[in-house]
């Protein structure tokens, strides 16, 4: 084996390992990035009332459709408020509810508070099954001492 | 009868795989003829019961058979023909009948066209594909037995999900699990390799047709499962990045990666260890999109089938299937012989960086889809990984990678030149420019982004154009000899190109879909008309009207381009009645390759409805690639098929090491 | 029977699926090189063939030529290290023994714990089809409910189906089968005040507008009936005219038998709106018919737990104060109804004690005992 040789293997598998480490960082720091930054944290109409969040900062409101709270405006516009029971948010959304949205049903909206408190869902869901109430929107209730489901 | 017979079916099917599980193996591991004999029977017999199995339970759900508690959940007498067909798989029980019939339908196709297969690597591979089926058939019997009985039956029954009424159910799942359970045959080869001990260029080669079969089952499944959604939720996407979808698309791309990386050790034997973890890997992938879906530890869209208990079974399976054979290779793979390194700049070194990209990419997403429920589980904060986080880091991983899609197959193994490949790939670059220049001129400077996107997937769809047209020599050696020279490219070479060039189709509808859709969202009055994209739309009202299982509220629009009807649609509202839901059922209209999608909100007082239009350009492009990408997939296999020549059977055994091949 | 042979015969043949090729495997060798030196011949001639076409140079097809001829010549070296062998007697006696016992006794143990070889299969329209005596009451009432949706104009039909709904709770559908039999055969008393009172039970109690019609036009082709009459005043007293409302219990009350079943309900009726009781005589104590109806309004749980309660009552009487012959035979047919066979017996033995001395009594509580199949006890 010649020295000759010996240096291209070695530079071959320098070029080898430098190139999967560079793809393999670039993964890691655009997902570390984009954990840091993309990620929508899950907030009760308590936690929004007792947390301060910062206006602008997208989250996911999510609980029950108040009874009786649901206005419809022209334009496509809706206006309900969500609660916990303890609290509640108000809330306006543009565009067309999912099929299962149902006033005393569960709900998860995604989107900024604005500055009269209201919060803006750009995002609305509902989970494609009569029974449904989101998961997170059960636990929330659960805190809240309110839930008597079934094992959901 | 015919119930308790397929319950019978069932459960000696799961003793059979008992037997495949150890006596093959074992005859393997001591290359004792006569144990390894039993595999192939044994398995062929286990799809024989399988299949009557899932036969018993269809002729129960035709026949309305409430006695049994799964048609009694899941059916309706009133149901069209059809949705009782479907709605066998339509639920969880049998869903995973399927699953399992697949799994045996696999086996049994190894072990009927698997001549050319040393003995032991096939029965050791159609053991471990025994192990697999035991522990799915052990998993249906105890928890999910879709022939319990109800002593006195119910005289109706609850009615199938409406949502799964469609006929995307039909294709869907089926397609998706062939697909997903296609990898349990690369798994089986791989575990069965590092039993035996030995892989090598011919492994590789053995294992291809299996992977791109199973590859090309799971993209058109994925596919389908995303038209599905397009049009049956009404919410005008096609991919949520949900993790239910997340779960089929992470074995798909470390599928990708394994069907480069096969190619490297079956012409180079490079890069064997690495192939056997990534046969490993996709069906753990596999595995653990089965457990997302099954034991409902996610919140999505996708809600059918959930229970906790079902969860901790498939949860340990999971846990054996993937603990123990990621141990069995960490304890065989440092035995076998190491292939040798290579040239960046080569063909290998290209599919190597593929793997990088891809691998990157499917971990990227399995960090996106298990992070919140690892989170929620630590710390109990809930938090949602949705669009965005995908969006930044799958999309930046993917723009190098389809950047090198059309040098790959232009650069030739061992040591490749990238100069002559860049000067062969002038044409596509030259195409790629003029296409971002126009997409400019035609949309204005203000979306930078989407343009070089659309040059991006035109320069994959031109390379690979080109690449063929350069194979041949099709302008050197004159039109008619080029002609025939195409005829005379072999299977793999066509396949790779139309893959590359659905890879190419795909990405360039995602990119126009997804930048130039035009959306109005509002509420219409009878009369009132909008206009997307030069399209108008007019509302002319809203009448009810009868199904055979439910009610819907329909909306009649006209659609007029330049005052010239074009198409009307009508969309509707649909209320189920067994089951008191409510579905959206979207119109669509097609133009080109383009679509009109319109979708119907709550109706208002009076007779206006809120109505949301879009104008979604090139949008079929997104399936019709993927399509492309299947059919290219054939080809490969259909070139692996002539190619493979298996030694007859008859030559295997007299064993003369000079017999000419049979091809 | 059939079952068990099918079953007999798919464990045969997955036994044999074992066996044959047990017998039949020949001693072979070297497969594994052979098959792998196929691969590599093969790939020896996709090269001359890509060569040919000019698809690879003469210096690359050369290369590859060289390393697959050196993987070629490896697997015909391995070739002379392979034997396979037909192996230990041991193996195959093993696996000749699970073929024969394990899979047997395995299939059929692990079916009997899970399954239920007895029930055949029940398609729906088999179900149906089947002769009449043979049919649950669900069974009976979607058989008549298919055919009315056939042929909605059998007015015979509805009025089969309108008691049955009603019994089973059905009252919604009870009333609309009312009306369906009171369109196609003309209106009766009966249908009328049937009709009526499902609507009312509907409405919880409320005699509504509808129900009342109904019964004024029953009272109208019979004014002597008393179900119409009954529920008139109850109308009455619920619209608050209460003067109304007495004088109609009243002449209720007038033409009643003072034994009949409905005299103390309306004599409660008749106390509530404000008017009073002539002649109070005492009726044996019995559900009134308020409970009666609330039972009929309740779920299936809450009727079984009232009904329980009542069984309850009457048992706590019978053991304390003692009873008549009739109560005591009314508590152990409660008893065997609500499927309390152990109960059942129990009281049987404390009323045999009860009326130890009266032989006609015990005479009749043994006949019952007899005809309930609590003889032996």
């Amino acid at each position: 084996m010649t020295d000759a040789f010996a240096m291209t293997r070695k530079q071959r598998r320098l070029t080898m390992i430098g190139t999967a480490g560079a793809v393999l960082a670039v993964a890691l720091g655009l997902v570390l990035f984009a954990l840091n930054d993309q990620i929508v944290f899950f907030q009760s109409p308590t936690d929004i009332t007792e947390k301060q969040i910062p206006q602008g900062q997208r989250i996911r409101l999510g609980g029950l459709v108040e009874d009786g709270s649901l206005e419809r405006f022209d334009d496509a516009r809706v206006k309900f408020r969500v609660t916990d029971t303890a609290n509640t948010i108000a809330v306006t959304y543009t565009g067309i509810l999912p099929d299962l949205f149902r006033e005393g049903q569960g709900v998860v909206t995604e989107g900024v508070i604005g500055a009269d408190g209201v919060f803006v869902a750009d995002n609305v869901l509902a989970k494609h099954d009569e029974n449904y109430i989101p998961k997170e929107v059960a636990d929330a209730l659960k805190e809240q001492g309110h839930w008597q489901g079934g094992e959901q | 009868m015919i119930v308790e017979l397929g319950h019978f079916a069932l459960v000696l099917a799961f003793v059979l795989s008992l037997i495949l599980s150890v006596v093959p193996v074992w005859g393997a591991l001591k290359e004792d003829e006569k144990m390894m004999s039993v595999a192939s029977p044994v398995t062929v017999s286990m799809f024989f019961l399988v299949l009557i199995s899932f036969a018993a339970l269809t002729v129960a759900y035709l026949n309305s058979d409430f006695s049994v508690e799964n048609v009694w959940q899941n059916s309706h007498s009133a149901k069209p023909l059809i949705y009782k067909i479907t709605g066998v798989w339509g639920n969880h029980e049998g869903s995973l009948l399927l699953w399992v019939l697949i799994l045996v339908f696999f086996g049994a196709l190894v072990a009927i066209f698997g001549g050319n297969l040393p003995a032991p690597l096939r029965s050791a591979t159609l053991g471990v594909q025994g192990w697999v089926s035991a522990g799915f058939l052990l998993f249906l019997l105890a928890t999910s037995n879709p022939f319990n009985r109800i002593p006195n039956p119910p005289i109706e029954g609850n009615d199938l999900n409406p949502i799964l009424q469609d006929i995307g159910l039909a294709i869907h799942p089926p397609l998706l699990y062939v697909g997903y359970v296609g990898f349990s045959i690369t798994f089986s080869f791989a575990v069965a390799a590092l039993l035996l001990g030995r892989i090598d260029a011919a492994w590789a080669r053995w294992v291809r047709p299996w992977t791109l079969l199973a590859w090309a089952f799971l993209t058109l499944g994925i596919s389908m499962g995303s038209y599905w959604a397009y049009y049956e939720l009404g919410w005008g996407g096609w991919w949520f990045w949900d993790p239910v979808e997340n779960a089929s698309f992470m074995p798909w791309l470390a599928g990708t990666a394994l069907l480069h990386s096969a190619i490297v050790m079956e012409k180079r034997e490079a890069l064997k260890i690495w192939t056997v973890l990534l046969a490993i890997f996709t069906f753990s992938l596999s595995l653990l999109g089965t457990f997302l879906v099954r034991s409902g530890v996610l919140t999505s869209v996708h809600a059918f089938a959930t229970d906790p208990a079902r969860g901790t079974f498939i949860l340990v399976l999971l846990c054996i299937f993937i603990g123990g054979s990621l141990s069995l290779y960490a304890w065989r793979a440092p035995l076998l012989k190491q292939g040798g390194l290579f040239a960046p700049i080569s063909r290998e070194g290209s599919l190597v960086l593929n793997n990088l990209f891809l691998t990157a990419a499917c971990a990227a997403v399995l960090v996106g889809t298990l992070y919140p429920l690892a989170l929620e589980a630590l710390t109990g904060e809930k938090i949602s990984v949705g669009a965005p986080f995908f969006n930044l880091t799958f999309g930046p991983l993917m723009i190098p990678l389809l950047m090198a899609v059309p040098f790959g197959p232009v650069l030739a193994w061992k040591r490749g030149d990238l100069l002559a490949a860049t000067q062969r790939l002038y044409a596509a670059f030259g195409v790629a420019i003029l296409l971002v220049l126009f997409t400019f001129w035609l949309w204005g400077m203000e979306r930078v982004l989407a343009p070089l996107g659309v040059g991006l997937s035109v320069w994959v769809m031109v390379g690979a154009i080109v690449e063929i047209v350069t194979r041949v020599k099709l302008f050197e050696v004159g039109l008619v000899r080029g002609f025939s020279r195409l005829k005379g490219l072999p299977g793999s070479a066509w396949g790779t190109a139309i893959a590359h060039f659905g890879i190419g189709v795909t990405a360039l509808g995602i990119v126009t879909a997804t930048a130039f859709q035009d959306e109005k969202v509002l509420t219409m009055a009878p009369g009132d008309t909008v206009s997307v994209s030069g399209y108008e739309i007019t509302f002319d009202g809203i009448a009810p009207r009868q199904g055979p299982n439910y009610r819907e509220d329909v909306g009649h629009f006209v659609i007029r381009q330049d005052g010239i009807v074009i198409a009307e649609l009508d969309p509707s509202k649909r209320l189920y009645t067994a089951r008191q839901m409510p579905t959206t059922e979207a119109g669509i209209h097609t133009i080109g390759f383009s679509q009109i999608y319109l979708s119907l909100g709550e109706p208002r007082d009076g007779a206006s409805i809120d109505v949301r239009v879009y104008f979604k350009p090139l949008i079929t492009l997104i399936w019709i690639g993927s399509l492309i990408m299947a059919v290219g997939a054939v080809f490969s296999i259909a070139d692996r098929r002539l190619r493979v020549g298996a030694p007859k059977p008859a030559a295997r055994r007299q064993a003369i090491p000079d017999a000419t091949p049979a091809e | 029977m059939m079952l068990w042979i099918l079953i007999a015969a798919m464990t045969a043949a997955a036994s044999l699926s074992i066996l044959l090729p047990l017998a039949r495997a020949r001693k072979t060798a070297g497969t594994t090189s052979a098959a792998d030196q196929a691969v590599y011949r093969q790939q020896l001639e996709e090269i001359d063939r890509d060569l040919e076409r000019g698809l690879i140079d003469e210096a690359a097809a050369e290369a590859a030529r060289t390393e697959i001829a050196r993987r070629l010549l490896a697997a015909h070296e391995r070739r002379d290290g392979e034997a396979s062998s037909l192996g230990s007697m041991f193996g195959v006696r093993f696996t000749q023994l699970l073929a024969i016992l394990a899979i047997p006794a395995g299939a059929l143990g692990l079916y009997l714990t899970l399954g239920s070889p007895d029930m055949p299969d029940r398609p729906l329209e088999e179900r149906l089809a089947a002769p009449a005596e043979n049919q649950t009451i669900d069974e009976l009432v979607a058989k008549a409910e298919r055919h009315l949706a056939e042929n909605p104009e059998d007015g015979k039909g509805w009025e089969v189906l309108a008691p049955i709904y009603m019994r089973l709770g059905n009252v919604e559908a009870a009333a609309n089968a009312y009306s369906n039999a009171i369109r196609l055969l003309g209106p009766t008393t009966t249908y009328l005040t049937d009709m009526g009172e499902a609507l009312t039970v509907a409405n919880e109690g409320i005699v509504t507008a509808d129900a009342r019609k109904a019964f004024e036009e029953a009272v109208k082709l019979e004014p002597k009936a008393v179900k119409p009459r009954f529920f008139i005043a109850l109308a009455l007293g619920q619209e608050g005219k209460k003067e109304a409302a007495i004088a109609a219990w009243e002449s209720l009350l007038a033409d009643a038998d003072p034994k009949a079943f409905w005299v103390p309900a309306a004599q409660e009726e008749l106390r509530k709106v404000g008017g009073t009781v002539s002649s109070a005589a005492e009726t044996p104590k019995g559900p009134t018919r308020e409970q009666v109806e609330a039972a009929g309004e309740m779920n299936a749980e809450d009727r079984q737990a009232m009904i329980q309660n009542m069984v309850q009552g009457l048992a706590d009487r019978l053991s304390g104060e003692g009873g008549s012959v009739q109560d005591w035979q009314r508590l152990i047919r409660a008893y065997m109804v609500l499927g309390e066979n152990a109960k059942a017996a129990d009281a049987l033995g404390k009323a045999r004690e009860a009326f130890a001395d009266n032989a006609e009594s015990l005479g009749n509580i043994n006949a019952m005992a007899a005809e309930l199949g609590l003889a032996g006890q």
